[in-house]
């Protein structure tokens, strides 16, 4: 396949997440749910396929019944698609406790979706010391026992570092695909973002065979003139189609993203267990080591100086700060993200998104004010 | 046209629990004031964090959240609101929050509550998470530091033996980072003598609290959102303990001589759920009131009663206060305090600032109404932004919900 056909492959494949479900079904797989960071890699090695769900781009309306119009929508639609169906034939789901509307929608679940089992997963925001450790080992082990009983497998420790080593190995993929993204300003929007939603729906080894593929041919290609719109953003979910088309538009190219769905969840390799070590602990201290993440407890607010770095080094001439409405942990952190960017020199924007955004008038007018500013 | 006259206020009685309960809540601000003014470090906290802590060491707390709710009671909080929003901070954020970095940055409430700039701050998210990322901000633009324990919210309906780990080494992480930062050291017959205290006044504010099971009770449920100040900054004082169980004391005597302190004829009982609505308190009571309707209890008002035997205990209590409690549990200790104090009805604050408090809610009150059989009504509203709130929605609902309570007595007839 050329570049071309490779991208569309990853757009079926990142448009049609239920149909992808259902092929694993039919294929006798077992599928679970899981969102933010659920060590996959643990599921992985059960031999289930974990499968990303933050919701989706559609009006919410059995969810009303269970959360208030003031929850963020990748809540309300993760719910609302669990209610309407759409995830049948899952074995079960895994919710981190990460912020106050995660912790909500677990014990929404258990009564709207009762046909898919809800396993909690209690995170320790102190994850540095040792005791924080010895949490996040115990949040992991209760997990894996009630994986174990929804899906009727087993965790084997050898096949774990296969696991580790197949994560890592695409974890790689992914960073050195969003850095050729900011060498060649001919990828789209849309396709960049395909990348990253497909790799939620595919089995690692599947996405990261596919990605060899692009990024070799990628590196066939001549990078285009840029732009001189290049932009770095930062959220929680940056993939609507009409915001994709926006950016397209106005010839804004990403060239580097601190999106949670996107590069946050590819930013950190788990440390290779060595022989005789316990491979759990080790996926224990790549929790406990993240950083540079809203959801996480961060004293010093060290984000907000890395996302400007980030931004430097990808040579972006702007940051865009792309925010899901009600989203308390983004919200916090914006306001001083875009006075250390103003601080940097950095031209910065706040849009606000929402999966059930009708209506993207507002958001085109800010960009294409934005795209005038900074090309 | 006629002058509007004031009514005089009745002067308090200085040997009642209101004047004393009142005389410790302003003696909280004025001493960290005077020991700031002393050149001493003052600590900002949050609600849950354990008292037990800053009290033992000797360190001078306040508290941001009640003084957030002290100004919006006051009728300062949209202008708070709008200081920390022109910087740039959502109005979709908690609005006590939003209260408290306008706060940190003008350090004047216009007229609502002063209090002591912190030298550090003492967090604790079993109330929320979200309380983590507002002292992350204080801590970034005061350049002071922060010291965090984390009580996750706990999915499961029994503290387990690993969150009680994690929890208790944190606890004392934080003991000793504080003595190495304030050069305070702990005591553990300090610690003893205020966890006698804390204890003391915990028991006594939940046996106040409970008399509510009279009919009918010998207070208004509203009394219980003035007094829980005290709970909040003071539970672990002597003072604090002695004027809590007069209160409990006067409740008794109201009982006895058929008096309360909800001066009209209590026709229906309800429960609140959720925190107050500060900036319309008196709507929010009037509402009730005029049609008779008392507020025997809230779970808001119990949340600060913590009663255990040793550190291990005290920790326990620190993971059970309401909002770090899964459904069952949360709806359990609720369907309790309905069924101990008789209610008829339920009332839900729908609070725009809270989202974990009203994430589950529907839920919940929905389960809570089919325990115990009340029907349940709730309102949109805000505890601290004016702005989030409708006067006439709230009366209408609020009439819906006495109505149904009538046609339930009358059936029952």
């Amino acid at each position: 396949m050329n570049t071309a056909e490779l991208f569309e492959q990853f757009h079926k494949i990142a448009l049609n997440p239920r149909a992808q479900k259902d092929a694993y079904l039919k294929d006798g797989e077992k599928v679970v749910l899981v969102t933010y960071y659920v060590p996959e890699q643990l599921i992985h090695a059960m031999g289930a396929i974990p499968f990303h769900t933050y919701g989706g781009d559609l009006p919410v309306n059995e969810a009303k019944q269970y959360f208030p119009a003031f929850i963020c929508s990748v809540m309300q639609t993760m719910l609302e698609l669990g209610m309407r169906g759409t995830f049948e034939g899952c074995s079960a789901i895994v919710i981190p406790s990460l912020c106050d509307s995660l912790k909500c929608i677990g014990q929404n679940w258990k009564y709207a979706v009762p046909s898919i089992p809800f396993i909690p997963l209690t995170y320790p925001q102190n994850r540095k010391p040792d005791y924080g450790a010895a949490f996040t080992r115990a949040g992991y082990e209760r997990m894996v026992r009630e994986l174990e009983a929804a899906t009727g497998l087993q965790l084997d420790e050898t096949r774990l570092k296969e696991s580790i080593r197949i994560y890592n190995e695409h974890n790689a993929l992914m960073r050195e695909f969003s850095a050729l993204c900011a060498e060649y300003p001919q990828v789209t929007a849309t396709q960049r973002s395909d990348v990253y939603k497909s790799a939620g729906f595919m089995k690692k080894e599947e996405h990261a065979q596919l990605l060899r593929e692009l990024i070799a041919c990628m590196k066939q290609e001549v990078a285009q003139k840029s732009s001189g719109k290049r932009i770095y953003i930062s959220g929680i979910l940056a993939d609507a189609p009409e915001w994709n088309r926006i950016l397209e538009d106005y010839g804004l190219q990403v060239v580097g993203d601190d999106i949670l769905a996107c590069s946050r969840l590819y930013r950190d390799d788990c440390r290779m267990p060595e022989d005789g070590e316990d491979a759990m602990d080790a996926l224990v201290r790549l929790y406990c080591d993240k950083d540079h993440c809203s959801l996480l407890y961060d004293e010093k607010k060290s984000r907000v100086e890395f996302i400007v770095q980030e931004a430097k080094q990808r040579k972006a001439d702007g940051v865009i700060l792309a925010l899901t409405k009600f989203c308390d942990p983004e919200e916090f952190d914006n306001p001083m993200i875009k006075d250390a960017c103003a601080e940097a020199g950095l031209p910065c924007v706040v849009i606000e998104m929402d999966r059930q955004m009708q209506n993207y008038e507002q958001a085109r007018t800010i960009m294409e004010t934005f795209a005038d500013m900074i090309g | 046209m006629a002058e509007e006259t004031k009514k005089e206020r009745r002067p308090l009685d200085p040997n009642s629990a209101k004047y004393k309960l009142n005389q410790i809540a302003a003696k909280a601000y004025s001493d960290a004031a005077e020991a700031k003014a002393r050149g001493e470090m003052v600590g900002w906290c949050s609600s849950n964090f354990p008292v037990e802590i800053p009290e033992t060491l000797g360190l001078y707390v306040v508290y941001p959240e009640n003084q957030a709710a002290a100004i919006a009671a006051r009728g300062q909080g949209e202008h708070m609101c709008n200081i920390s929003e022109a910087d740039g901070y959502s109005n979709d954020i908690c609005a006590y929050a939003r209260i408290s970095l306008a706060y940190a940055k003008v350090k004047d409430s216009n007229g609502g509550q002063e209090m002591p700039q912190p030298d550090f701050l003492l967090c604790c998210n079993n109330i929320c998470n979200c309380m983590i990322k507002w002292y992350e901000d204080l801590a970034r633009q005061l350049q002071i530091p922060m010291f965090l324990i984390d009580i996750p919210f706990n999915p499961d309906y029994e503290v387990s033996d690993a969150q009680l780990a994690y929890v208790r080494a944190q606890f004392w992480d934080v003991i000793h980072r504080l003595e190495a930062f304030t050069g305070k050291k702990w005591n553990e017959e300090k610690y003893k003598e205020v966890m006698g205290y804390s204890g003391r006044s915990s028991r006594a504010w939940l046996r106040a609290t409970a008399k509510a099971q009279y009919e009918p009770s010998p207070f208004n449920g509203f009394d219980l959102l003035n007094h829980m100040a005290v709970m909040v900054t003071a539970r672990g004082k002597k003072e604090a303990a002695e004027a809590m169980e007069l209160l409990e004391k006067e409740y008794e005597e109201n009982h006895q001589k058929g008096e309360s302190t909800f001066r009209t004829e209590e026709k229906y009982r309800i429960m609140f759920e959720g925190i107050a609505c500060w900036p319309w308190l008196r709507v929010t009571a009037t509402g009730l009131k005029s049609r008779g309707i008392n507020m025997v209890t809230t779970i808001y008002a119990d949340a600060f009663g913590f009663v255990y035997d040793d550190f291990d205990g005290m920790v326990r209590a620190y993971c059970n206060v309401p909002n770090a409690i899964n459904l069952e549990h949360a709806r359990d200790k609720r369907v309790k305090l309905a069924t101990d104090n008789h209610i008829e009805g339920l009332l839900v604050h729908t609070n725009r600032s809270c989202k974990l408090w009203s994430g589950f809610m529907y839920e919940m009150s929905r389960q809570i109404g089919e325990k115990v059989d009340v029907p349940v009504v709730s309102f949109d509203g805000d505890q601290a932004d004016p702005r989030n709130f409708s006067e006439a929605q709230y009366d209408t609902r609020v009439q819906g919900l006495m109505e149904i309570m009538e046609a339930n007595k009358e059936a029952r007839a």
